[in-house]
């Protein structure tokens, strides 16, 4: 600094007219000369003297991010730099909106990770220059690239807002028969169902159906795009079906299952179609339609039997004996239920036969069998004690329980009526070692036992063993 | 003009009168202020177009000596008016200098801005940034004319202020590094020109936003580069960048036009047309010039396109 004088007010600095006339003192002609080399100067210390140049002094003062953007801006990819600065400002208005203490406010800031900056000036600078030229594959594939970039849950947002770019630009792309924009309508339906907005993924997947109609694409993996679209329709469906069912709109609930049964048939997938079916016999189950639900279930019932899905198997038979029960044919309901134990113990499914042997326990319970009851129930309580879930053990264990106290209560309260002096024998013979479980069949324990059995566990883990049914 | 012979042998020894521009020894004094000297009429010509005329009467308290005052107090305020005064004239001077620059009269522009700088440097000291502003209209005048080295010698008394402070503001730093820009631009270092310029957008988009008016004019000089470096996708690119840029603008401003209309009917397409182009002018010089570039810009598109 000292080298140049303190005020630069020396002249208009050469009016043309007057620049001869002006007398200068000598060091302000001196200068004057010695400016007028600065190019050489500067030339020569470039040449001379090994340094830093004005603009690598800059770049290490400079923060990455600025000397990403300046670098984007100096080849002109002035779209690359607004799409990074406004991600930037977005990101930061978002952890101001969320406050300290959110989850937001702990991540880093895009511009404290140098290998996302980098990513993200490779792929929008490319993606800029193949827009100029106009090549909008490629400007899809790069935004495609970006998207893939941020698969991990924290850049989730980034990822969604490469998604919706790829949209955009996937509408400009004409030559490939709407290929690419299938994609976008594909990706962007995924992004909306993560988000909840059901109504809006479905709309984008039906877009994607549309196009990839009768088309022969494909995957990596090799499904067809047309599988694919009817797979996400069919999931979708069903979601907004649940949600309806969960307002009680029955009605609009069917009309949308039925569409997802559709889709499951269009997609060929024998699995997805079995369970549109199931889901849809359910529905009209809810709605009252038995006739209806239990062609949907044998629907159900019969894919499962060709894909020899046992579990499958199991739940059709279940579902369409709850259907059979709520009709009231309870002899029907028994049979199906019955076979549904049948595949469960030949397949040897603890949970699928817990399941039927407690529903069984509950019909024959219900009306009055307590004996084939409790057969049920400690059939269930067995294949629930093998899935070593100890609240299953439980419930199943109260099951029993109950079953067991209904089927002494008739003994006891035959007894108690018949109250000769027999029956008071055996009544106070029962009473006095019940401790340990009367073997006569006649004099039958109390229902206050019972009670007491259901509140500790110990003395009913042994009574299933113990007990000849 | 008023013009007064000085007979320097008369002047008081020891006190040498120097040309308010040049420097030089004066041999004339401007007769409306009698505090002004110059070293010839051409020299006081120059300065009476420029600025002088304006401020003629302004220089008689400054550059007179304070009158006696009797108490501290009075002595205070004296000098507090003093200072009050020379902040009022920078500020007159450079808004004088800046629309002179505006309507590209570079010629007259540099009078005022030297003016406006030595004023600054009175009151603030050598290394102050507010020095800043006049060291860029400087350049930008001196760019202008085409005298390079000067405009490189004021710029980089510019930079190395806002080098040395920290906190500088974001829009003194676009300014500079645009004022920069267009300097290397003109003598053909494009490399360079296109480095400041992309600093200039940087900082203006910090400060303004990426979409931004301020940050159009980044956008335009980068355009003109790459215009002149024949990479037209590029230069097509920015410009219609910028033409957006004002579309968006020009939009906005009309919306709040015709908000004021109580109706909808009132609202006819000639007074709207008079509405959008009094409002810029209105506003200052300097949007008016914008619009202009803005048109010429419209067309050059087209020819492009053309091309």
């Amino acid at each position: 600094m000292s080298t140049l004088p303190p005020v630069p007010i020396q002249c208009p600095k050469g009016h043309p007219s007057l620049i001869n006339q002006m007398v200068y003192p000598s060091i302000k002609l001196a200068r004057i000369h010695l400016n007028k080399d600065k190019d050489a100067i500067d030339h020569y210390l470039a040449m001379n003297i090994k340094g830093l140049s004005k603009q690598e002094a800059a770049a290490y003062r400079n923060s990455y991010k600025k000397n990403i953007c300046i670098d984007m801006l100096r080849q002109g990819y002035h779209k690359s730099f607004s799409e990074l600065f406004t991600l930037i400002q977005k990101w930061n208005a978002l952890r101001e909106a969320a406050g300290p203490g959110s989850a937001i406010w702990q991540q880093k800031s895009l511009e404290e990770q140098p290998d996302k900056l980098d990513q993200l000036h490779h792929f929008l600078t490319r993606a800029e220059a193949a827009q100029r030229a106009e090549y909008y594959e490629e400007v899809y594939c790069n935004q495609l690239n970006l998207a893939y970039c941020f698969n991990n849950p924290e850049d989730k947002w980034l990822r969604n807002y490469f998604y919706e770019q790829c949209f955009h630009t996937a509408q400009l792309i004409k030559i490939d028969g709407g290929k690419k924009e299938a994609e976008a309508h594909a990706n962007i339906g995924l992004v909306n169902e993560e988000q909840g907005q059901f109504v809006k993924a479905a709309e984008h997947y039906e877009a994607f159906h549309q196009l990839t109609m009768g088309r022969m694409w494909k995957d990596e993996t090799g499904h067809t795009y047309n599988s694919l679209a009817c797979e996400h329709l069919w999931r979708i469906y069903t979601l907004l079906a649940d949600k309806m069912l969960e307002n009680k709109e029955h009605q609009q609930a069917i009309k949308t299952l039925i569409k997802a049964f559709e889709m499951a048939k269009e997609g060929g997938d024998k699995k997805m179609e079995g369970e549109a079916a199931y889901c849809l016999g359910l529905a009209y189950h809810s709605a009252g339609e038995e006739q209806t639900a239990i062609i949907n279930l044998n629907t159900y019932k019969e894919i499962s039997t060709e894909l020899c899905d046992v579990v499958g198997l199991g739940k059709a038979y279940q579902a369409i004996a709850k259907v059979l029960v709520s009709q009231g044919k309870v002899t029907e309901a028994i049979e199906y239920l019955e076979k549904f134990v049948t595949v469960a113990e030949s397949a040897h499914l603890s949970r699928s036969l817990m399941d039927a042997c407690i529903s069984l326990g509950d019909i024959y319970n219900e009306r009055g069998n307590y004996y084939k009851a409790c057969g049920y129930f400690n059939q269930a309580f067995e294949a629930a004690k093998t899935l070593t879930h100890l609240p299953l053990v439980d419930e199943t264990k109260v099951y029993y329980g109950i079953a067991k106290a209904h089927n002494m209560m008739v003994a006891v309260n035959g007894h108690t009526e018949a109250a000769d002096h027999v029956s008071i024998e055996y009544l106070l013979a029962w009473k006095k070692n019940r401790s340990d479980m009367c073997a006569d069949p006649f004099t039958v324990e109390l229902a206050q036992n019972t009670s007491a059995v259901l509140e500790t566990h110990e003395p009913l883990l042994q009574t299933p063993v113990q007990e000849t049914l | 003009m008023n013009v007064q012979q000085l007979v320097p042998l008369a002047l008081p020894r020891g006190r040498r009168l120097a040309c308010e521009l040049c420097g030089g020894p004066a041999q004339l004094r401007c007769g409306a202020c009698g505090v002004t000297y110059y070293c010839d009429v051409d020299h006081q010509k120059a300065d009476w177009v420029s600025i002088h005329e304006k401020i003629c009467q302004l220089l008689i308290p400054i550059r007179t000596s304070l009158p006696f005052f009797n108490s501290e107090k009075e002595r205070k305020h004296g000098m507090e008016q003093l200072l009050h005064r020379q902040k009022h004239l920078v500020d007159l001077t450079h808004k004088v200098a800046q629309k002179f620059v505006f309507e590209g009269k570079h010629e007259e522009a540099i009078p005022a801005a030297l003016h406006s700088l030595r004023f600054s440097i009175n009151i603030y000291g050598q290394d102050s940034m507010e020095l800043v502003p006049a060291y860029l209209i400087l350049a930008e005048a001196g760019t202008g004319l085409g005298r390079l080295t000067q405009a490189d010698d004021y710029l980089s008394q510019a930079q190395w202020i806002v080098l040395k402070t920290s906190d500088c503001s974001k829009g003194i730093q676009s300014k500079l590094h645009r004022n920069l820009g267009l300097l290397y631009a003109a003598k053909g270092h494009f490399e360079e020109s296109l480095y400041h310029l992309a600093t200039d957008i940087y900082f203006a988009s910090c400060a303004f936003g990426t979409h931004d008016i301020s940050t159009s004019g980044g956008y335009f000089h980068m355009a003109n580069v790459f215009f002149r470096q024949n990479k037209m996708d590029i230069a097509d690119s920015l410009y219609t960048e910028v033409t957006d840029i004002w579309h968006a603008h020009f939009s906005r401003l009309i919306q709040v036009q015709s908000q004021t209309f109580t109706s909808p009917a009132e609202i006819n397409i000639l007074s709207e047309d008079v509405e959008i182009s009094e409002e810029p002018l209105s506003k200052s010089n300097f949007q008016y010039l914008l619009i202009i570039n803005l048109l010429l810009l419209l067309l050059l598109l087209i020819e492009l396109r053309q091309v």
